[in-house]
């Protein structure tokens, strides 16, 4: 059936397109959703075989002071040393093969990989299912309580329809309607949050209610749902359960050099024991779950502060670092590997998971609605909208729309005004402490003032008390030129006791945060985001025109910007380009990697024979 | 273990047994939520019930001209309610004409901007939109749930004993002719 050449505006119009039908579109994204799963467990696979080696010698190591210790008691049947022997015969078979290319027969190598494979192996998967089992029930409620989301008020028309157009759309689906909670801030997003469909809450921001009509509220609140209904919480969980399991592998390896690595251990051990019985469980939950997804990021603190050769020096300290010394090469080359694998291979591979999920509810929300226009054209204006939801960023991939940078320039900082304020209280706080300095003429300018502020808050987070008062006397002078300019500057006792775990000064920090991100103007420190999108250097949120383009394919009448052609030569030349040296710079990492794993292993042997040695000798005597 | 032509044959009959099994759960648990999508389009149904004598309430003493539609409302609300025993036929064509109805009255309530400034009243017919719009929904997704329950019934090879386990071909919620009238605006 062949017809005459229209113009294409009208062929738009009126004759039909070719249409993929909604159902089409759900059955390609669930089989495109498998081929994915299957990837990102292929992903899985390759980041544990390094951290498996590398966290295997650890535990023979573990497991063989035990046996060390307790033999100094009570002597252990010869049959165990035996076993031992042979166990680390067969592993130096395997590792002779790899390294020195020595010949062995197939069996006692396959038995010598699975020797060194096998318990790190094991060891990763137990401690993911535990951090399922643990943050089953925890999430949602602390999570909520640091956004501040309220109820929706049954006397405000908006927010009544706002309620009702989850019911409906609930209904729609067949499922039991989760309940509301509304959020005020500048920004416009909506997300689903919680970990399955009884227990999942609708996050919407009243901007969100303001800005879209109702077929676009109801577009909107559909996918929610829709993506609820299809269990992508589930999915979400888990894969938020993977970096946690990064984060507490990071966390035990750091605790015998940081206090506050061993205080997370801590929260983590009583949380688990019975933490969510515990009042405002469910918040401690939120923030355990947070230190850990964001222990992937290289952070060198804890390390720094230990072998910081300019503090006080002690032979008990020299000691203590020359025998924990393997540990600490263990400790870079797990989270090397940690980061670069996170970053290169899985991270990648769950972010498109997320994207074929967002796709599939996209186009289940056309099912529900039977409307493609109305999520088309709410994601449209939310493109063209502020999107920053401060204190949302653990979670920024359960949102509809990405959180970008808000487009009212709130987060640029101070304005010079604010800018000389500040200078001058920091200052007038430098006078009042060194007080045989004479009153400066000079101010320093606002850069130098922040560089030290910086460097002072470093030290006062370390206990340095003079660099406290420093803060505090800063902060009271801010408070003498601009009362409200000094209530967004956080106070320092806060700082301390945020580290040391005091709940209620994290919420106020929290609190602050997010009034800076919101339409504050001090430069808002450092917020490493956690969550699934910032582990990885693809988004976890596919870009709007697929997304529009997709939902033009089910029928909605989106306008598409045209594609710019020329955009995409100049980014294809530039890869080009730029392949040989991202391929060197990636080969290059893989080879530190396999140095470090093999350096590791070497110095924990060397380190282990002659510990095992002192103790025969001491068990001898 | 010799392998026989007896062994195989029961080997076989086992496994389609199984099958046989699995597939009438399946068409079991589809047939029970198809009913449940029904009784949740009953469920907005009677929600609606509920809320019409509060709206007429409401609006009685600003809309004293309009006395014709009031009443048609309320006897439709009243023989929708009569015929909650009724069969399914019947159901849906009063429902269908108390839609009507309705829509005459809301379309009417359009003429008097000072009910808007009464808040009562747009919460009310907040809450009577928002059921007109779930009554659609719920119909919306039992016909859903009727085309996945027909497609399970008539795909090969569960066409081949589907009818004899007594399950059969559902009709979906269609409108009735009273719903297709246009609804008509006195000026």
């Amino acid at each position: 059936m062949s017809e005459p050449k229209q113009s294409p505006s009208i062929e738009q119009r009126f004759l039909p397109r070719d249409r993929e039908s909604f159902f089409d579109a759900q059955r390609r994204n669930r089989r495109a959703t498998w081929k994915l799963s299957v990837l990102c467990v292929l992903a899985a696979v390759v980041m544990g075989i390094p951290l498996a080696l590398i966290v295997t010698p650890l535990l023979y190591a573990v497991t063989l002071i035990a046996a060390d210790v307790i033999n100094l008691f009570s002597p252990l049947p010869s049959s165990f040393w035996q076993q031992a022997n042979e166990v680390a015969r067969f592993g130096f078979v395997a590792v002779q093969w790899l390294l020195e290319h020595q010949p062995a027969d197939p069996q006692s190598l396959a038995i010598g990989a699975t020797v060194m494979l096998l318990p790190g192996t094991v060891l990763s998967i137990v401690l993911w299912l535990g951090m399922n089992i643990l943050f089953r029930h925890g999430g949602v409620g602390g999570a909520l309580l640091a956004l501040k989301a309220r109820e929706p008020n049954q006397s405000d028309l908006k927010e009544l329809q706002l309620a009702d157009t989850v019911q409906e759309m609930a209904i729609a689906a067949g499922l039991p309607a989760p309940r509301v909670m509304l959020i005020d801030t500048p920004g416009a997003n909506a997300a689903a949050i919680g970990t399955s469909p009884e227990d999942a809450r609708v996050l919407v921001s009243r901007r969100l209610v303001d800005d879209l009509s109702r077929d676009e509220l109801e577009g909107v609140l559909a996918h929610l749902i829709a993506s609820v209904g299809n269990g992508d919480l589930r999915i979400a969980f888990r894969v938020a359960a993977i970096f946690e399991t990064c984060g507490l592998l990071v966390t035990v390896i750091n605790s015998p050099f940081g206090s506050l690595s061993r205080r997370t251990l801590w929260r983590i051990i009583r949380y688990g024991l019975g933490g969510s019985r515990m009042e405002g469980g469910a918040q401690e939950a939120a923030v355990v779950a947070d230190i850990l997804s964001r222990g992937v990021a290289l952070d060198t603190d804890d390390i720094d502060r230990m072998f910081d050769t300019t503090g006080k020096k002690s032979l008990f300290r020299s000691i203590r670092n020359f025998i924990l010394f393997p540990i600490f090469f263990t400790n870079a080359a797990i989270k090397l590997s940690l980061w670069f694998f996170s970053l290169a291979v899985l991270g990648p591979s769950i972010s498109l998971l997320l994207r074929t999920r967002r796709y599939l509810a996209d186009a289940s929300a056309v099912q529900l609605t039977r409307n493609p226009d109305g999520l088309a054209s709410a994601l449209q204006k939310l493109s063209e909208d502020d999107t920053v939801i401060p204190g949302g960023n653990w979670a920024s991939h359960l949102f509809i729309v990405s959180l970008g940078r808000g487009k009212s320039g709130n987060s640029s900082g101070p304005n010079p005004r604010q800018q000389e304020l500040l200078a001058k209280a920091w200052a007038a706080s430098g006078n009042t402490m060194q007080s045989s300095d004479a009153s400066q003429a000079s101010e320093p300018g606002f850069a130098t003032a922040l560089r030290e502020f910086t460097a002072v808050q470093r030290a006062a987070l370390s206990g340095d008390a003079q660099a406290l008062e420093r803060l505090r006397a800063a902060r009271s002078a801010l408070e003498g030129l601009d009362p409200s300019l000094a209530a967004q500057m956080p106070d320092p006792a806060d700082l301390l006791g945020a580290r040391h775990g005091d709940r209620a000064a994290i919420a106020r920090l929290r609190a602050i945060h997010g009034q800076q991100s919101a339409g504050g103007s001090l430069p808002a420190e450092e917020d490493p985001s956690s969550g699934a999108s910032s582990n990885s250097f693809l988004d976890s949120h596919p870009s709007l025109r697929r997304r529009l383009k997709r939902l033009d394919r089910m029928g909605a009448h989106a306008e598409l910007a045209a594609a710019d052609r020329k955009m995409w030569i100049v980014a294809a030349i530039f890869s080009l380009i730029m392949a040989p040296f991202v391929i060197a710079a990636v080969a290059l990492l893989l080879l530190l990697i396999a140095v470090m794993t093999m350096a590791s292993l070497t110095f924990l042997v060397v380190w282990l024979a002659f510990i095992h040695k002192a103790f025969t000798f001491f068990g001898h005597r | 273990m010799r392998i026989s032509p007896e062994l195989i044959g029961i080997v076989a009959g086992v496994i389609l047994l199984i099958w046989v099994i699995s597939a009438f759960n399946a068409l079991v648990a589809m047939r029970t939520r198809v009913q449940n999508a029904w009784a949740q389009i009953d469920v907005q149904l009677k929600r609606r019930h509920d809320l019409i004598p509060n709206l007429v309430e409401a609006v009685r003493g600003y809309m004293q001209h309009e006395r014709s539609t009031l009443e048609a409302v309320t006897q439709a609300r009243a023989q929708a309610m009569a015929a909650a025993g009724a069969s399914v036929q019947k159901r849906s064509a009063v429902e269908s004409i108390l839609s009507g109805a309705l829509g005459n009255f809301l379309a009417i309530a359009e003429k008097y901007p000072q009910l808007r400034a009464v808040e009562s009243v747009v919460l009310l017919q907040e809450q009577l939109t928002s059921t007109e719009n779930r009554i659609a929904y719920a119909r919306q997704f039992y016909n859903d749930e009727v085309m996945k329950y027909n497609t399970m019934q008539s795909t090969f090879p569960r066409n081949l004993f589907a009818g004899l386990l007594g399950f059969s071909q559902t009709a979906m919620f269609t409108l009735q002719d009273a719903d297709r009238q246009n609804v008509q605006v006195k000026v």
